[in-house]
């Protein structure tokens, strides 16, 4: 099934019309999160994380407790721990946010969902078969992505696909259908090509030219590229040298039609979608006088 | 007759969607409205834009601004005519002035006699009319004015606005028109149609705005 083709995009008390675009600040509260290395583990530097980005003008929150990468293993007791308690908190000091919750596990998820959290963030692609039956009884959204059928937390190894992209159409469509049959909200749920997962740097730069496919299937696209190995190999740029490719590929979605973009860096982020919105005619220039004089 | 002119600059940015998101010279629109509200309000017969464009013509009363020619995406207004005259229509519609209007262009290099000339006859056309010119000074007052620095070219704004300021329109019909050209003086016709139509001093003159901020001289008043 397609999407609700340009629809409103709705997360928690929000809407969202169609030409708008969002973004999405990570926040992590893990200690070892590839890119900012634990920099908001302590749940004070977290607090203060989310302060600055809703003040640098993010639309959602996405906080995570796991990280993407192998390593120890965070049980879902463990996950809570991190994440629930730090949820609650946001959500009663920022009571207007929309918080996105970025986690695979339904047992995590329900809590989180009651702790106030708005979308749900799969970023494994439906491995735990009941997230859309926590996301359909809490209200929430949720995020279907295409992780190419790995496990959580694991890294591909000589992925192989026929078509890169029909794949993904076909994993995200099928979660998508399966979360309105769960009872998820249509208006609030989002498909995501997931860069990187279960992809090599290859399939990445490919799913990102083809976006305009994923885009037609009709359900708002997320993309979440900030940083990821397909940049550094691409331009081959250490973890703290693919800023720039980072909002490249950020730009590029933009322009294709996604909707969401998951990002560390907020201002940045939100200059090259305000830029991108202007040459499509969606916003006007803050001020223009050059040549009007 | 003429019963009273007012004078504002030809500048795109008076066209609020033109300049974004942010507001621009808000006190450079605010002296425009004003002007033009006084014009308005002296109840004309006809009020007749005067405008430079590329040849002297009368055109459409429908005409608007184009605001295409400034930024695409903001569509076309029919029938587009010269910026000049489009924005003063503008400046009647946003005024509340629905009556008759005479959008009279006249040509960018026509000779300071004929443009002369052309103020008189207006003049003399039968009943009670006010006069909407818009035209502005020299555009090189600065470095980052739009013909950069000229050092001529607040000598020649002065006399502009000496001429409005002690109600002596007339002084205008003998500007210099090569150094018009050269200091970007674009309004330089317009002014002498506005010296012929009202020669002689008039009995008040009154300064809206007089600066020039972007480097371009900007001059509203007006004259009854």
């Amino acid at each position: 099934m397609t999407g609700p083709r340009g629809g409103t995009l709705r997360l928690g008390a929000r809407a969202f019309g169609p030409r708008q675009l969002l973004v999405m600040a990570i926040v992590n509260r893990t200690p070892d999160s590839f890119y900012d290395r634990g920099a908001s583990w302590d749940a004070g530097a977290a607090m203060e994380r989310v302060r600055t980005v809703v003040a640098e003008g993010a639309d959602i929150v996405d906080i995570g407790g796991v990280p993407a990468a192998p390593g120890a293993e965070v049980t879902v007791a463990e996950e809570i721990r991190r994440t629930v308690p730090f949820v609650a908190a946001v959500r009663g000091a920022f009571p207007e946010a929309v918080i996105s919750v970025d986690t695979w596990r339904h047992q995590v998820a329900r809590e989180l969902c009651a702790a106030g959290a708005d979308l749900i963030n799969d970023s494994w692609g439906g491995w735990d078969e009941r997230l859309p039956e926590v996301a359909a009884e809490s209200g929430a959204g949720l995020v279907c992505s295409h992780a190419g059928g790995l496990p959580p937390r694991t890294r591909p190894y000589r992925a192989e696909y026929d078509n890169v992209m029909a794949s993904v159409l076909q994993r995200t469509l099928a979660l998508a259908d399966r979360a309105v049959a769960a009872g998820v909200d249509p208006s609030r749920v989002l498909i995501d090509p997931a860069h990187d997962f279960g992809k090599n740097t290859w399939h990445s730069l490919e799913v990102t030219r083809r976006l305009g496919e994923m885009v037609a299937a009709g359900w708002p696209v997320l993309i979440s590229v900030s940083h990821k190995d397909f940049i550094g190999e691409t331009l081959n740029a250490g973890r703290d040298q693919r800023l720039a490719g980072t909002l490249a590929a950020t730009a590029v979605c933009a322009w294709l039609g996604a909707r969401v973009f998951r990002a560390h860096q907020v201002t940045q982020t939100r200059q090259v979608l305000d830029m991108v919105a202007a040459i499509r005619g969606d916003l006007a220039p803050a001020r223009a006088v050059r040549g009007l004089v | 007759m003429i019963i009273g002119a007012a004078v504002c600059p030809a500048a795109p940015l008076l066209a609020a969607e033109v300049t974004g998101r942010e507001p621009v010279l808000p006190e450079l629109r605010q002296a425009c409205a004003a002007a033009v509200k006084r014009l308005a309000g002296t109840g004309p017969e006809r009020v007749a834009v005067i405008g430079a464009g590329q040849q002297t013509a009368t055109w459409p009363s429908s005409g608007r601004l184009d605001l295409a020619m400034f930024a695409p995406m903001l569509g076309r207004r029919e029938p587009a005519v010269p910026r000049p005259l489009g924005l003063g229509a503008r400046l009647l519609d946003e005024a509340g002035y629905g009556g008759p209007r005479l959008l009279q262009s006249v040509g960018a290099d026509d000779p300071g006699a004929a443009c002369v000339a052309l103020g008189a006859e207006l003049a003399r056309r039968s009943g009670r009319a006010a006069m909407l010119v818009m035209a502005d000074g020299s555009a090189r007052r600065s470095p980052r004015a739009p013909g950069h620095f000229d050092p001529r070219a607040a000598a020649f704004d002065a006399e502009l606005e000496r001429a409005v300021r002690d109600g002596k329109p007339g002084a205008l019909r003998d500007l210099d028109e090569s150094l018009a050209r050269e200091l970007l003086a674009e309004g330089r016709p317009a002014w002498q149609v506005l010296a012929g139509a009202m020669p002689g001093p008039v009995p008040s003159a009154e300064v809206l705005y007089a600066d020039a901020p972007f480097g371009v001289c900007y001059l509203v008043a007006w004259l009854s």
